[in-house]
Order: C-alpha cells, then sequence, then structure tokens
C-alpha cells in the first residue's frame, strides 16, 4: 500500500508548528464583547433572587442575561436535558452558570461579573454517593438521586463460587479526574453575512451542539451553524456543552459578535470529568485456572447532572469481566447524583475504571493460584463466539489473545527477571532500598456508541479536474491525527497522491454529519464512509469526460449487535490490548519511576503509524497520571485544586523514554483496510499495569488510586504485604 | 494610567500601550496579534505561553509587559524565516511531535533554549528542558525525539561535515 500504514506527515503540522494555526481561543471577531460566567457560590443553594442592576451600571457593560433570558429550553445535555443553561431556582454544583455579562474588554466583564448579587439558600451538598442513595437523601433531581442503574445475570455466580477453588474479593476507589485539555473551553459568536447565528467553539460534536444551541434559543436548526475543525484537546471533556449556548445567547441578545474563553480555573470546576467510582469485585477461579464466577457492584459518583453518566455506567458493565471468558457473572451499577462536580466522557468511558478492578482481580487471582500473570491471561480470554460477560456472542473477531501472546514475545516481559534486579543506576549504598517489578494488564474497549444510539458517518468526497482530492468530513480534529488517517485512505483508494489531498472538518453548513469525535470511532466510520465514496466517484470517473468536477457522498452505519441491553449496550466491535509496565520504587521515598511501558495493541490494521504511536505515548502518559497523580479533590462539594500547580499531571520527567507501542493487527473483515480504532485502548491498560507493577515491586496490593509517594510510604510502613 | 512600551519581536520594533498590571503574554496576543503563544494556566504551570526574552525562556503570562521594556522577544512566529521552518519546525514535522498543538509554540520554544545551552544535550537534558511544558497528548516521546534529530543535524552542521 502506498499511503495507509505509512510515516505520513500529519496535514495539519505545519501550521501548528508555525504558529498560525487558529484555535476557537485565538478567533478574534470585530466589535466582540467579552463574555464573563457567574459561576454558582455554593455547592448546593437555592436561588433566592438575583439582581443584575449594580453590574448593568458598569461603563461598558453591554448586557447581563440570566434565566429569564434564556427563549427556548433552559436545559441541556447529551442524553437527558437536566442542567441548566442559566440557573433560576437552584444550583448543584460549583460549575453551575447563573447570569453572563457581555462587556466591551474581559476586565469590564470580569469586573461587573463579581458585582452580579445572587442571593442563596445555602443547603447542605450531598458529597458521598452511596449516602445520596438513600431513600431518605435530598433529592437533586425530581426522579431522585440515582440517575442510572443496571443489573445482571449471567448463569449462576453461587453454583460458580462453591466450585472455585480460589477466590478474591477487592473494593477498589478510583477518582475524579480532569481532561486537562491545554486549551481551555473557548470560542467566539456572530451573525455571518447570510445572518445565521455561527458559533466557532471547542466540541466533539457539531451537530449535536447546533441541536443542543437551537433547542436552548428556540430556533430552528438551520438558523444555527457550529465550526471550528481544531481544538486544542480535548478528550472527552469537550464532548458535551460548555461555551457554545452561552456564547450563541449573548450575540442573539446583543446582535454582536462575542468571544469565551474559560480561565484554568473555571474550566477544571465547569466541564464534566471522569467519573469517580467505587467497586466491589469478587472473582472465582477452578484449581485449573479457569475463571467460574465474578461478582461486581459499581457507584459511580456522576455529580450533578446526567451528561453521560448512564452510558459511562453502562460500559462499566458491558467491560465489568474485562476481556475473559466467565460462564457466571452478576452485575449491580449505580449512576448517583451528588454535588461533587459533573462528570462525563473521558477517553476510556467507563472501560478505564472497570479495568482498575478487574485486571487487579486478575493478578491477584493468578498470584494465588501460582499462576504466571500473562499465562493466566491467556488462558481465559475471550475468543470469537464465546459470550460475553453480559450474554451476547462475540461475532466479531477478538484481539484478545493475540495481544497477550505478543506481550510474551516481546522484550520487557522476557527480559523481565534481568530488569528487576538492575539496579546499576543507583550507587551501592542506595541500590538495597531500591526494588523493582513488572505488571501487565488485558484489556478490551467497546468501539462505537454501541447499539440503540445513532451511530453513522456520512462524507462528501471532491476530485477537481486537476486532480486535486478533498473529503468533507464533519468530525473534529482533537490532536488525535484523524484528519491524516482520512486523507491516506482516500489516496490509498483512488490513487491519488497525499499531497494533492486536503481535509475539510467539522461545520455544519460545509461538511455532511460524520458523528461524534469520541469512542475510538472516527478512523474507523469515517473510513468506511470515505471508501464508499471513493467507489462511487470512481464510477463517475469513469463515464465523466476529464475536465469535470466529481464529488460524491456515502454513508455508513456502524453495524451492531443484534441483542439490545440498554442505552448503547453492547458493542459489536471492541479494540484490545496488553500492556506490560516496568517501575522502580524508592523505599526510602516512595517515589516511583515508571522505567519502560510496552503496548501491544490490536486496533486493527494501522493506518497512520505515527499517529498510533503517539496515541499510544500519550494513552501511556495519561495512564501514569491516573496511576501516581491525578485527583480532582473536594472539600464539601467545592473544589481543592483547581490550577496545575495542585492538580499534578505528568510531565516529561515522570513519563520514561523507554515506550514501545507493537501493533498486533488483527484485520478486522468490516473495518476501512481492516482497521478499527485505538484511541482509548491505548490508554486503559496502562494505569493497572502499574499497579500490579507495584505490586512486584514491594508486595503491596494498591486499591485507591491515586498512588501517591506517601501511599507507597505508609504502605510499607505498615507492612501491608499481600502474598 | 498607561505605559509606553518598546519591544522587538521576532526582529520588528513595535511600540505598545500597555497597563501597569498587563501580563507580556497578553500584549503579544491581543495587541501585537501573534496568537501562536497560547494561554494554558496564567500562573506559569504549563509553559504553552513560552517565549524567548532577551534570550531566555519565560512564561510570558508571569512577565509583566511593561518590565520588558526594550527588550528583544522571539516567538513561535519569529522561528521560520523567509526561507522556510526552521530545522527544529520541520524536525517537529517529520517526528511527529505535534499532535492537538497547542503545547507546541512553547515546546519549540523551550527546545531552542536548551538547544542554546547545549549542543549535544542527553536525553535527560532534554527531558529537563522541556519539564516546564505540559502536554497532554503525545507523552512526550516525540518532541523529545525532534529535539535530539535538531540537536545532532546542527552538530553535523558546525563540524562542517
Amino acid at each position: 500500500m502506498r499511503a495507509v500504514g505509512k510515516r505520513v506527515r500529519r496535514l495539519d503540522a505545519e501550521d501548528k508548528v508555525t504558529g498560525r494555526m487558529i484555535y476557537p481561543s485565538d478567533r478574534v471577531v470585530d466589535g466582540m464583547l467579552w463574555v464573563e460566567v457567574v459561576r454558582a457560590a455554593h455547592p448546593h443553594a437555592r436561588i433566592l433572587s438575583i439582581d443584575t442592576s449594580e453590574a448593568e451600571a458598569v461603563e461598558g457593560v453591554v448586557r447581563v442575561l440570566t434565566a429569564r433570558d434564556v427563549p427556548g429550553l433552559n436545559a441541556f445535555g447529551i442524553q437527558i436535558q437536566d442542567m441548566p443553561v442559566l440557573c433560576d431556582d437552584r444550583v448543584r454544583y460549583m460549575g453551575d452558570a447563573v447570569a453572563l455579562v457581555g462587556a466591551e474588554t474581559r476586565g469590564i466583564a470580569r469586573t461587573a461579573a463579581k458585582l452580579v448579587k445572587v442571593n442563596y439558600e445555602v443547603l447542605e451538598p450531598l458529597t458521598d454517593p452511596e449516602k445520596a442513595m438513600l431513600p431518605e437523601a435530598v433529592k437533586l433531581h425530581p426522579d431522585g438521586n440515582i440517575m442510572h442503574q443496571g443489573h445482571f445475570n449471567k448463569g449462576d455466580i453461587e453454583l460458580g463460587f462453591r466450585k472455585s477453588a480460589v477466590v478474591v474479593e477487592g473494593f477498589y476507589q478510583v477518582p475524579m479526574i480532569d481532561h486537562a485539555f491545554l486549551e481551555t473551553e473557548a470560542g467566539v459568536s456572530y451573525y455571518d453575512q447570510d445572518g445565521l447565528l455561527t458559533v466557532e467553539s471547542c466540541g466533539q460534536y457539531v451537530f449535536r451542539d447546533q441541536t443542543q444551541i437551537a433547542r436552548a434559543l428556540g430556533l430552528e436548526l438551520d438558523q444555527v451553524r457550529v465550526t471550528a475543525p481544531y481544538v486544542g484537546g480535548a478528550f472527552g471533556g469537550k464532548d458535551e456543552i460548555t461555551v457554545q449556548i452561552h456564547l450563541a445567547l449573548m450575540t442573539y441578545h446583543t446582535r454582536r459578535p462575542a468571544k469565551m474563553v474559560a480561565s484554568r480555573e473555571e474550566s477544571i470546576v465547569a466541564h464534566t470529568k471522569r467519573h469517580p467510582a467505587r467497586m466491589w469485585y469478587k472473582t472465582g477461579a477452578s484449581k485449573g485456572g479457569k475463571l467460574l464466577s465474578v461478582q461486581a457492584r459499581f457507584i459511580s459518583d456522576t455529580g450533578a447532572y446526567a451528561s453521560l453518566g448512564g452510558p459511562v455506567l453502562n460500559l462499566m458493565m458491558e467491560h465489568a469481566a474485562g476481556p475473559y471468558l466467565v460462564p457466571n457473572v452478576k452485575i449491580d451499577a449505580y449512576a448517583v447524583y451528588t454535588n461533587n462536580g459533573f462528570s462525563g466522557a473521558f477517553r476510556g468511558f467507563g472501560c478505564t475504571q472497570a479495568c482498575v478492578a478487574v485486571e487487579s482481580q486478575m493478578d491477584r487471582m493468578a498470584h494465588r493460584l501460582g499462576r504466571d500473570p500473562l499465562a493466566f491471561r491467556q488462558a481465559n480470554v475471550l475468543h470469537r463466539g464465546d459470550l460475553a460477560a453480559l450474554g451476547y456472542e462475540m461475532k466479531l473477531k477478538v484481539g484478545a489473545e493475540a495481544t497477550v501472546k505478543s506481550a510474551r514475545k516481546g522484550k520487557l516481559w522476557k527480559s523481565k527477571r534481568r530488569l528487576v534486579k538492575d539496579s546499576t543506576r543507583h550507587s551501592p549504598s542506595l541500590a538495597p532500598y531500591i526494588k523493582r517489578g513488572v505488571g501487565v494488564a488485558t484489556q478490551m474497549q467497546g468501539l462505537g456508541l454501541g447499539i440503540g444510539i445513532p451511530d453513522y458517518a456520512e462524507v462528501e468526497l471532491r476530485l477537481d479536474r486537476d486532480g486535486r482530492l478533498t473529503v468533507y468530513a464533519g468530525t473534529n480534529e482533537i490532536g488525535q491525527g484523524a484528519y491524516t488517517a482520512y486523507a491516506q485512505m482516500a489516496a490509498e483508494r483512488l490513487g491519488v497522491p497525499m499531497e494533492r489531498v486536503a481535509v475539510v472538518g467539522a461545520d455544519t453548513a460545509t461538511t455532511p454529519d460524520s458523528g461524534t469525535t469520541t469512542a475510538s470511532r472516527t478512523t474507523y466510520a469515517v473510513g468506511n464512509a470515505i471508501i464508499m465514496a471513493a467507489e462511487k466517484l470512481e464510477l463517475l470517473k469513469a463515464n465523466a469526460g476529464r475536465s469535470e468536477d466529481l464529488s460524491a457522498r456515502a454513508t455508513f452505519h456502524v453495524p451492531t449487535q443484534d441483542v439490545e441491553l440498554g442505552d448503547g449496550l453492547p458493542h459489536l466491535l471492541y479494540s484490545y490490548g496488553t500492556h506490560v509496565v516496568l517501575v522502580e520504587v524508592n523505599t526510602l521515598t516512595g517515589e516511583v519511576t515508571i522505567e519502560a511501558v510496552e503496548a501491544h495493541l490490536d486496533g486493527g490494521r494501522v493506518i497512520f503509524r505515527t499517529g498510533f504511536e503517539g496515541q499510544s505515548e500519550g494513552g501511556v502518559a495519561q495512564g501514569i497520571g491516573y496511576a501516581l497523580f491525578e485527583e480532582v479533590m473536594f472539600e464539601k462539594g467545592r473544589f481543592l485544586n483547581t490550577n496545575f500547580n495542585t492538580y499534578i499531571m505528568p510531565s516529561s520527567l515522570d513519563v520514561p523514554a523507554a515506550i514501545r507501542t507493537v501493533p498486533v493487527q488483527v484485520l478486522e473483515a468490516s473495518g476501512p483496510y481492516g482497521a478499527k480504532g485505538i484511541s482509548e485502548t491505548c490508554m486503559v491498560g496502562v494505569t493497572p499495569a502499574i499497579m500490579n507493577a507495584l505490586q512486584d515491586a514491594i508486595g503491596v496490593r494498591f486499591t485507591r488510586l491515586p498512588v501517591r509517594a506517601e501511599d507507597v510510604l505508609f504502605a510499607l510502613e505498615e507492612g501491608r504485604h499481600e502474598d | 494610567m498607561k505605559i509606553d512600551l518598546r519591544l522587538t519581536i521576532n526582529g520588528r520594533d513595535a511600540r505598545f500601550e500597555v497597563d501597569p498590571d498587563e501580563r507580556l503574554l497578553d500584549t503579544l496576543r491581543e495587541k501585537a496579534g501573534l496568537t501562536g503563544t497560547k494561554k494554558g494556566c496564567a500562573i506559569g504551570e504549563c509553559g504553552a505561553c513560552s517565549v524567548l526574552l532577551d534570550g531566555k525562556l519565560v512564561p510570558s503570562c508571569l512577565v509583566l509587559a511593561a518590565s520588558a521594556d526594550g527588550a528583544e522577544i522571539v516567538t513561535v512566529e519569529g522561528l521560520s524565516s523567509k526561507s522556510g521552518l526552521s530545522d527544529l519546525q520541520r524536525a517537529f514535522i517529520e517526528e511527529g511531535a505535534v499532535q492537538c498543538g497547542y503545547c507546541t509554540p512553547g515546546m519549540l520554544l523551550a527546545g531552542e533554549y536548551l538547544l542554546s545551552r547545549y549542543q549535544r544535550p542527553t536525553s535527560d537534558q532534554i527531558r529537563e528542558g522541556i519539564s516546564g511544558n505540559l502536554c497532554r497528548c503525545t507523552g512526550y516521546t516525540k518532541i523529545v525525539s525532534a529535539i535530539r534529530k535538531t540537536a545532532r543535524r546542527r552538530a553535523i552542521r558546525r563540524s562542517g561535515r
């Protein structure tokens, strides 16, 4: 192949290294107002009155908007519209928006925002999801605080446990974490020359943003345009509405262009997070090392509003037994409203949380059974035709075993005995206090939105008479490199050189609806649509004269399972991965160093080789952050760490030089050139592999993240060892 | 009160009227229109706003504009010339060091600064040199490779081979 699988140059790289790329935060529109949001002063309170007069009196303030200025539905949310655009009677978390100030300068807007007087009746915040579930708890929403729940039963778990030679129980707690995309939520809005209310904003699905804006403003869809293909990072955190409706509302009322850029503090407080979760597990296996029963109970803290808390919980359940064949499964799961911020989509989307527990349990089981951890996984992985944890059939090729085999053959695993004993870097006096260990984790990740949620991609290809090819696709470039992969697939299929292919993305006015930029789906879904459109284009070309411009459109529908178990449950298609991690622990300081990572990833055919590795390396960094550093902390519903001096994420000194990404290309028949997706699988397994490596190094089983140096020291002092 | 500020930005003289509490970052982005310099945290933690000020790497969010009077500033827009991209910019493209790109301008300036301090930096020196610049996408691996590659190319050029 000439383009597919190659280390091509990113289409957008030159604009990004020269500073020419214009991101939403860089946009300037003549005559624009700066918009500042007045956010809640308490995590839970009733609004008694709002007095905007003092703010309005400030010179340079053009308009102050409150709930009564929302002309349409004063609510938004991807799945359930339970979040107010502007709160009118109650605030439920510190990020709730109460008023908007539009002013001639940012400074004036900020000053005036502080002068909006909101009279609150302060209410006790609900901060413990288990307490929020109790019938006597104050209801945050009309239907109570259990936002979503799921219960699954397969086989007979009790029988399975009785037959088990080894049963391991564990309780795991994972924290809330922030996406920490480097570009905070930002955008501009204006009426264009045709009178279209236009919002250029960060986002992950312009067509849904258009719907949410139109619904809140009481407009028709065709009165609103949303665009901004290039976004400074997202990872799921820009999937839900952030600035879009507020911008549109200010422009709607003032007829003037408007701009918003969130400060980092505001960003961390306001946007969705990774769900904190509590996970109880009981796992049983036979003497021969076969899994017999898995029982899991999840409580996911979804915070103040739903966003995608339901589907995230669904994916936790779907992946509750990992990529393993388990005859008996029982799962009970709850997503609960509290006043702890609000959570939603984040790379891995529920699989991330579940995988921490599943892979810790797998290691403990292997240990108790005296098995090699990778051999134990290999003996239990799902194969095509097996019934997954929730009882449906794995209908497509399953790459789990291939990734485990690849890891077993990998350098890191093969030389682990030598590596674990190697302390040559350290002085003889320190060396005895240095402990090293190797850990693994295997994972699967549902790809696409799952059954029951429309999941399609429409694209348009245009071939000019001079041989230039343009791909029009409505997804965003959030850093992942998908536009380059689109160009490679189009170039490959039509035999056009890469230099002659361009991609136009994410604009409701000029690009077709290619679906969300989420769920590891774009290369697969958009790629398939590109190939379909290319086939049409070839037919047109065969019948056309040389001097014609040609164009063709096609829509690909992501195939689904034939059983439907709930919103997005289950998936048909999965990516797989096995991570191997070498850690080093300084037992005097508790400091943990990640020495090396090997990622054996099955995302089907690799289309954009450099992008594939880049995703993997970035996924390793995020997995390290989840394991060792990151946690959004609260005190009674108030955020404690809202900037990068206190919200610590990995720097270049925390990520190892030795990251090796091994493509395990189990070609997927339904994928473009056999491709699936990789952008979540590459992160999810890293965290539990680190936890397992820590156990290997110092004999301590950590069950609560993040594992900070002080946690390591405390654990060592307490002698909290496990066999 | 406004303060008269003279800067040389990317080799060109420029004059601004600034507020006493105005940050250099805002002067560059909003008055000079140089939006290649990014704002990530505004407290000097993320490095997205890094520029060279009289040859030194600084987070421009922590520099009061007025205090930079008379200084020479290099931003990402000043790295390429009429003859094209700099070797470091080319290496970033070749190695795949760019993803969302929001940290890229700051990373390039951190890279230039460390290459001005070390002719043949070790990997540890490169990692140390960019440790004030956060990246959420790449895991830093390919950024380090791009800087190392540039150091190698410059060394070859210097030795006249």
